[in-house]
């Protein structure tokens, strides 16, 4: 509330709005993705946290990481989760995302994990040195890609590679005789 | 900013080898001539083995301290070759009789050390991040490699997901270092740290990178999965899993906490001596009740965990060299012992330690190996076992005696367990008294790994040597 | 004057309400609804008319009248038509998972919206005027499978079930040519942005520098926006309109309006990317920009509908193997011609 107040700028206090609907959407969608019951619905409110961080990355200037949460996680991994659910399918749907007893164990242990780095961020000084945001953020990813991080970039290509024909292989049908086709 | 090639001129390589592989096995028509993949494999490894040798003194760093190539990196480039090498070399057999995609194999196997090379060359952490997850993904797949049997695919789907977990605290702590520090760059961290600028958040962090490496060195809490995986994995996967993976998770232990966390050392060096502690402890006692082999060694490897681990809480040259003389002794150990575990499953189809009965008889040089390999590994002198832990537990003796007597304790009470398997091997008599013929790559492996075991053991100084010489250049480029 | 008809309206209003004093920020998002507003009635008007070119289109094709009662020419037809959904009840299926079922006719209409929302009208006449550009269209438009697939599931039918099923499956394989065939028109440009994109064509049409992309684009755009030959996602014959068949009254007819404006949508992509967007061909600028990109817009659409009343349908193991042994090898062989052409002969 004191931010609130000390934000005279019309602008700023719109945007203290929108990060706190965002953040507010977010942490009720992630709730939700863990403690409904069917799991479809999980997935749902999966995409709902996506879009909601693609709205904070939105609110700090970085707008194509936020393009890119939207195509990658909430149209491209839901998508996948969502396959994967279809082909996992329960009898009943509604008890497909059960949560047992074990969770009275987490819960207490998440919290207080959350408690302990929460704490501990908020008594730590940060380096706070934001540069100014260039207009055009996107025609500045090529170099940084192809050049400055080629490295870590060839090696998201080998590994991708890898990924994709382990996967081809893992899962080529199984013939009756054991052999694959 | 220009990128320095020849300072990359193994991963470019090895890179490109295993496209090399991979297209070969796509064009070559009949199944029976895939075979001669991993013989072309080893060719290319060891030329760019003689290529990294060759290129040792060629030092320094590109793309702006990105990329870092010195003595420490060829150190442990040479390690995880000639690794590959030995676990190709030896696993002929089984791949040939077990194994049918031999393209997927070799070029997954090429590109598991191609990640850890990156890892620890990797300046920072984004580099050093996605080489271990380029190692991690290519051990998923290897580790299901065998997908017909229902073990091998349960052993992919625990690693799947438990290092998806690790991976998951190992990135969170890596955010919250860079968060706190400021940057990415080791060396900057450092520089950072000794400027006096200091963060509460940063040992959150720090714990959270502890326990993420803790997995993949599979140090006790952390090391549930290596038991299930050892024993499910295709042997010679399972070989380089214990050896490379290890490795280079040492050597970024090192990069990362000598690197760029010396001067918090008194914050953490306690936690690793826990760590090692437990791991010994651990691994040690449930290795008892063990009776299948590999599920004993998986426990004799957490052990082993332990013990490279005091090195690394010493945070001096010694204990760097200690690490990496052991490292390099333990590869050929576990070379050497999983190559006749594979051998006998080959013929017996068979993990279980009752069916080694009479292997002296049956196949003498492999009870032999599987002898001195596992002496070694309880650190029985003059093997070279007992240097590397001689090494490794002197560097501690002023500030945690109580480690040094652990371990010693320990390593005696792992004599045991080592021997029943030897007991079972020389004194029983085989169920089945035809001779077990050994391949004869298998055999040539058995006598690397023998002879280098052995020699090490008695005249260990060109290697200490060198390791100390590159303990020295590391914490002197700090 | 008719060329900046609709600029200098919307620059009359922000005149006015710097008059009547409006804080600047207020003023800025409501010029922002009202141009949404104006989009949102531009995608509904036009879904309505394409449904009724639609069936005259397959009427002329198929040597028919098509609808004539209705108004002069029939043309009052599908308004009639909605008006009727309006006012039927909404069934909402015993079983079905009600907040998923009512939500996702709801939601079709917002992925096109959001696109709109950064298409360029005409000069200057982009809702945003967006640098993430074709980005943003590729991210937005992914979220389309999510709904279609939401109606499918919570209808808790089979055939509405198989349906989401292949949604999902055809959706994603030929996101992937789509994608692959607009990189090479980036290459061209190197811009993302819509209208630097329609700038770069001021010589020539991307048709004629990127033949193949374009041919891709226009296969997997058909698919992407279900129409046959690749409408097997409803196939009225096997799956009886697949992730639809449960819906009626209004929940049917937002359905069947999202078809067509998506129809739209993929039209105002080609006709962005490879046909010169607004620009006027051979410098016939005595019409409006604006004109001239409806005029493209509508030929595309009558492209689509051409191609959709001449080829039968085709199998699901045909739809993915073309995919993924076809379109996506040869897109991405497209990306390497293109810039190796770029490399040796633009620099």
């Amino acid at each position: 509330m004191k931010q609130l107040q000390g934000c005279a700028d019309m602008e700023n206090s719109l945007e203290l709005i929108a990060f706190f609907l965002l953040a507010g959407s977010l942490l009720t969608g992630a709730l939700m993705v863990v403690t409904l019951k069917n799991l479809v619905n999980s997935v749902l409110s999966l995409i709902v946290v996506f879009f909601s961080l693609a709205g904070i990355f939105i609110l700090l200037n970085a707008d194509f990481l936020a393009a890119v949460q939207v195509l990658v996680y909430a149209g491209g991994v839901c998508i996948m989760l969502v396959f994967g659910v279809m082909l996992v399918q329960r009898k009943d749907m509604r008890e497909s995302n059960p949560v047992n007893r074990r969770f009275l164990i987490a819960a207490p242990l998440t919290g207080a994990l959350f408690l302990l780095i929460g704490l501990v961020a908020a008594k730590s000084p940060w380096v706070k040195e934001a540069g100014e945001v260039p207009e055009n953020t996107i025609e500045h990813l090529a170099p940084i890609l192809l050049r400055d991080y080629v490295i870590p970039f060839e090696a998201v290509a080998i590994l991708l590679t890898v990924a994709l024909t382990g996967v081809l292989l893992l899962v080529k049908e199984v013939k009756d005789n054991g052999r694959s086709s | 900013m220009n990128i320095d090639f020849s300072l990359l001129i193994t991963e470019i390589s090895l890179a490109i080898l295993g496209l090399t592989v991979f297209t070969l096995g796509l064009i070559l028509p009949a199944k029976s001539s895939q075979k001669g993949l991993g013989t072309f494999s080893l060719c290319g490894l060891l030329v760019i083995l003689a290529l990294t040798i060759a290129s040792w003194g060629n030092q320094g760093e590109t793309l702006g301290g990105m990329y870092l190539a010195d003595y420490f990196t060829s150190f442990f480039k040479i390690l995880s070759l000639t690794a590959l090498i030995l676990v190709i070399l030896g696993s002929k057999n089984y791949v040939n009789s077990q194994i049918e995609n031999h393209l997927e194999y070799y070029s997954t196997l090429i590109f598991a050390t191609l990640g850890m090379i990156i890892m620890f060359s990797a300046g920072d952490f984004i580099t050093l991040y996605l080489g271990l997850e380029l190692m991690t993904i290519s051990f998923i797949v290897l580790t299901s490699f065998r997908r017909t049997n229902g073990k091998s695919l349960e052993a992919g789907m625990k690693y799947l997901l438990l290092a998806g977990l690790s991976s998951a605290v190992l990135l969170y702590g890596l955010s919250l270092v860079y968060g706190a520090a400021g940057t990415v760059f080791i060396k900057e961290i450092a520089g950072n740290i000794a400027q006096g600028y200091f963060n509460p958040l940063l040992i959150v962090g720090l714990a959270m990178l502890i326990a993420g490496f803790g997995f993949k060195i599979s140090a006790a809490p952390f090391h549930m999965w290596a038991p299930d995986v050892y024993e499910g994995a295709p042997t010679p996967v399972t070989a380089f899993l214990a050896v490379g993976s290890k490795a280079a998770s040492f050597a970024v232990l090192i990069r990362v906490f000598l690197g760029a966390f010396l001067e918090m050392q008194e914050q953490w060096t306690m936690l690793i001596a826990f760590l090692a502690a437990l791991s010994m402890l651990i691994g040690n006692l449930t290795a008892f009740a063990q009776t299948n082999i590999k599920r004993m060694l998986a426990f004799s490897s957490i052990a082993q965990a332990g013990y490279i681990l005091v090195g690394l809480v010493a945070a001096n040259e010694a204990g760097i060299k200690g690490v990496m003389f052991y490292s390099f002794i333990y590869v050929f150990a576990t070379i050497g012992a999983f190559t006749v575990v594979s051998e006998v499953y080959n013929k017996t189809g068979s993990d279980d330690i009752a069916d080694y009965a009479g292997l002296s008889q049956r196949a003498p040089l492999a009870a032999v190996v599987l002898l001195i390999s596992m002496l070694s590994m309880a650190g029985i002198p003059p093997l070279a076992g007992f240097t590397g832990k001689y090494y490794l537990f002197i560097t501690v003796v002023q500030d945690y005696l109580w480690l040094v007597y652990l371990g010693l304790i320990l390593s005696m009470v792992s004599v045991y367990y080592y021997l029943r398997v030897v007991l079972v091997m020389f004194r029983d008599e085989p169920a089945d008294p035809a001779p077990l013929k050994l391949g004869s790559t298998a055999s040539l492996t058995l006598w690397l790994t023998l002879a280098a075991t052995l020699f090490l053991g008695i005249y260990p100084w060109p290697l200490a040597k060198l390791a100390n010489t590159v303990a020295i250049a590391f914490l002197a480029g700090l | 004057m008719l060329e900046n008809i609709f600029v200098s309206s919307l620059n009359w209003l922000k005149n006015l309400m710097a008059a009547v004093e409006l804080p600047a920020p207020l003023a800025d998002m409501l010029i922002l609804v009202i141009k949404l507003a104006a989009i949102l009635g531009f995608i509904l008007i036009n879904a309505l008319w394409l449904v009724y070119m639609e069936r005259k289109v397959s009427a002329f094709i198929q040597g028919r009248i098509g609808p004539n009662r209705v108004g002069p020419f029939g043309l009052l037809q599908t308004t009639m038509d909605v008006l009727k959904l309006i006012s039927k009840e909404i069934i909402i299926p015993a079983a079905a998972d009600k907040k998923l079922f009512l939500l996702a006719p709801l939601m079709i209409f917002v992925p096109p919206l959001a696109i709109f929302a950064i298409v360029p009208f005409g000069k200057g006449m982009a809702a945003i005027d967006l640098n993430l550009g074709v980005y943003y269209f590729v991210a937005m438009a992914s979220l389309s499978t999510v709904i279609i697939w939401m109606a499918g599931w919570s209808s808790n039918n089979k055939y509405a079930l198989l349906g989401g099923m292949r949604v999902v499956a055809q959706m994603v394989s030929y996101e992937m040519p789509l994608i692959l065939s607009m990189i090479g028109v980036i290459i061209l440009t190197g811009t993302l942005n819509m209208n630097g994109i329609i700038q770069a064509q001021e010589k020539v049409w991307f048709i004629f520098l990127q033949p193949v992309a374009a041919t891709i684009y226009l296969i997997a755009a058909l698919a992407e926006t279900n129409r046959t030959p690749f409408d097997l996602v409803e196939g009225e014959s096997e799956i009886i309109s697949g992730p639809f068949t449960e819906y009626s009254g209004m929940g049917f007819a937002f359905f069947f309006l999202a078809e067509y404006a998506n129809v739209l949508l993929v039209s105002v992509m080609a006709t962005t990317l490879f046909f010169g967007g607004w620009l006027a061909p051979f410098g016939w600028t005595f019409l409006p920009s604006w004109f001239w990109f409806i005029f493209k817009v509508y030929i595309m659409v009558f492209i689509f509908m051409w191609v959709r009343w001449t080829f039968p349908r085709i199998r699901v193991d045909q739809l993915m193997g073309f995919a993924w042994k076809v379109l996506v090898p040869l897109a991405i062989a497209n990306i390497f011609l293109t810039g190796l052409g770029k490399y040796l002969f633009l620099s």
